[in-house]
């Protein structure tokens, strides 16, 4: 469908390098990174708003690099919308309409289905000033979407929606999918590559540095900068050893994990997903391989529930559902055990 | 009650000092010109007539530059290119001229010998003593004011809105008439309307192209030379009202506009 193959672009004093892409007809790619890690510019790659160096861009299996703008049936949509503030709601989204000379009556037609499709009829004569982030939202969506585009790039589109909104718009890009448009979302936050990807790609510094199945990347980042990316805080340098057939992951101030049967380098880090530990209020009668004793320095609830804080000589961020943190009736500064499987462990190689 | 601070009744008196300044003399003149006399010199066919000459050759100077000073503007506010910085100096260079050092190179410019005026000369045209001369030294001084503030304006319209429209199917001309030029609408005529009132009031590069037909700053002086501080007052004074009113006039025209102009492609 859509396919990026070696694109290197120079921009100042930042490039894009060698970043190869294959995104497949009504896929939900997802494309995290920091803010300049060059996903915006990728965007506007793909758009035709700049021209790569080298490298070319497919879709549908035809070469569009050299495409003008106009015959690339892109849409995209700015992360402040870019909501053109001369016109009505309803001059924006017959924009593309009026640049192929449709007729009026056939504007009018269309304006009106996709507006009732988008819930936003009732602004169609509104000027543009005085709308909400999630209205806006809604109209720039109207506007790209009435152009029928083969892929609908999305710059950021949650980043300034109030939190009330954000579901709602997920839920309209899920529908928008689920009807086979191809989407591809750039975004800062893991957070909604969870909910909505189907497929992930990690941008750091002008380059992917991990790409695949959503799961798949946030259970098995290959770094340390992918796996911050997957929302895991809990990171130890060690040292990898393999004593008696067992590995074993050795922290600077000799806690020792139980690691998987695998390959390991001699150093590296490992890595736990907050929500992989568990936490028990007394010793557990059998103990698992990977069981340390420690005290609550702190409690804030989170998204996820609880986000509990345990000092076990090395510092363990857990994540535990509300409920379950009300029956361990728990508090700073209580003594609890924490454990986990050797399987949740992961390894990392370098030093972070 | 909260005490004004010494600092504050300084900084009063010393901003009423500036504006007594400007207002004083032009108070005084109003004062010193009798009713009759302003009537008088309303009734007098050379004052009419070359209020008018000021008004439309100014006005046309404006209209015809700003064919080519819209663009120009437009180009150094989303283009750059090799010696860009030099460019926007040599726009600003007439405002620093002496002008009637401006008004000399413009004579050279447009008489017979020059290049321009050679040209106009082909088609039986003599730009000296002609209105058409005078729009050319009004324009030569004052079109830096029309170019600067349309390029402010257009630096001042987000570029993604350009993207965005092109993405939409746009082609580049649509996206400047639909997009650029309505967004930065505002600005472009408050240039305008500074290059017309600055047309106007020219009178050093004016004098040198053209002595007649008089615009209003020439006669106003001509009055004075010949019969002194009395005739002139009346004719200035005149003159003051009228260019006030037109000012004035024109800037409610432009910022009455509702904020947010529907463009035709707004309509439903």
């Amino acid at each position: 469908m859509l396919k990026l193959e070696n694109i290197n672009k120079k921009l100042g004093d930042f490039i894009l390098s060698d970043i190869s892409l294959e995104i497949s007809e009504g896929e939900y790619f997802v494309l995290l990174g920091r803010s300049g890690s060059g996903k915006s510019q990728l965007l506007e790659l793909i758009a035709g708003l700049t021209d790569p160096d080298s490298g070319r861009i497919y879709i549908d299996g035809e070469d569009v690099t050299s495409h003008k703008i106009q015959d690339r049936s892109i849409g995209l949509v700015f992360q402040d919308y870019a909501i053109f503030p001369n016109m009505t709601v309803f001059g924006n989204i017959a924009y593309s309409l009026h640049c192929s000379k449709t007729g009026r009556s056939e504007v009018n037609r269309r304006v009106h289905n996709i507006a009732a499709d988008l819930n936003i009829s009732h602004l169609l004569n509104r000027l543009t000033t005085n709308l909400s982030g999630g209205e806006l939202q809604r109209v720039a969506l109207a506007r790209t979407l009435i152009t029928s585009p083969k892929v609908l790039l999305l710059d950021e589109p949650l980043a300034s929606i109030d939190a009330s909104l954000k579901d709602d718009i997920k839920r309209l890009f899920r529908k928008l999918n689920r009807q086979g448009l191809t989407i591809v979302h750039v975004t800062h936050d893991y957070r909604e590559a969870v909910s909505l990807a189907m497929r992930v790609g990690v941008i750091h510094n002008g380059r992917i540095i991990q790409s695949g199945p959503a799961s798949e990347v946030f259970s098995k980042p290959v770094n340390k900068f992918v796996a911050r990316y997957s929302g895991i805080r809990n990171y130890f340098r060690v040292r990898f050893m393999n004593e008696d057939g067992t590995w074993k992951a050795l922290c600077d101030n000799s806690i020792a994990f139980v690691m998987p049967e695998d390959k390991y380098p001699e150093n590296g880090l490992m890595v736990i997903r907050g929500d992989s530990i568990k936490i028990h209020r007394d010793e557990p009668t059998v103990r698992p391989p990977n069981c340390f004793k420690g005290k609550v320095s702190e409690v804030f609830p989170s998204e996820y529930g609880m986000e509990v804080t345990i000092d076990a000589g090395e510092i363990f961020y857990v994540d535990i559902p509300a409920e379950h943190y009300n029956m361990l009736k728990i508090n700073e500064l209580s003594e609890v055990w924490i454990s986990f499987s050797p399987e949740a462990a992961i390894a990392l190689e370098g030093n972070g | 009650m909260k005490r004004t601070s010494a600092f504050n009744w300084v900084m009063l008196l010393l901003s009423s000092l500036v504006l007594l300044f400007i207002l004083a003399p032009l108070a005084g003149m109003f004062l010193h010109t009798g009713g009759t006399d302003l009537l008088n010199t309303a009734r007098d066919e050379d004052v009419r007539m070359s209020v008018w000459l000021t008004l439309w050759v100014s006005f046309a100077a404006t209209f015809f530059f700003a064919i080519g000073s819209v663009p120009l503007a437009w180009i150094l506010a989303r283009k750059n290119f090799p010696l860009k910085r030099i460019v926007l100096g040599i726009i600003d260079l007439p405002v620093v001229l002496p002008h009637t050092a401006a008004g000399i190179a413009v004579l050279g410019f447009i008489s017979r010998d020059g290049v321009l005026g050679k040209a106009a000369d082909t088609i039986g045209l003599t730009l000296i003593n002609n209105p058409a001369g005078i729009a050319i030294a009004m324009a030569f001084v004052s079109v830096p004011f029309l170019i600067n503030s349309a390029r402010d304006g257009f630096m001042a319209v987000p570029e993604r809105l350009e993207k965005a429209a092109l993405t939409l199917g746009a082609s580049q001309a649509r996206v400047f008439f639909t997009i650029s030029l309505p967004i930065a609408w505002r600005s472009i005529v408050t240039g305008f309307v500074m290059m017309f009132a600055r047309g106007m009031s020219e009178f050093g590069a004016v004098v040198i192209v053209a002595y007649h037909p008089m615009v209003a700053p020439v006669l106003i002086y001509e009055r004075f030379g010949s019969f002194g501080l009395n005739y002139a007052r009346p004719a200035s004074v005149l003159f003051i009202i009228v260019t006030l009113t037109i000012f004035i006039l024109l800037r409610l025209v432009s910022t009455g506009k509702k904020e947010n102009k529907l463009s035709p492609d707004a309509e439903a």
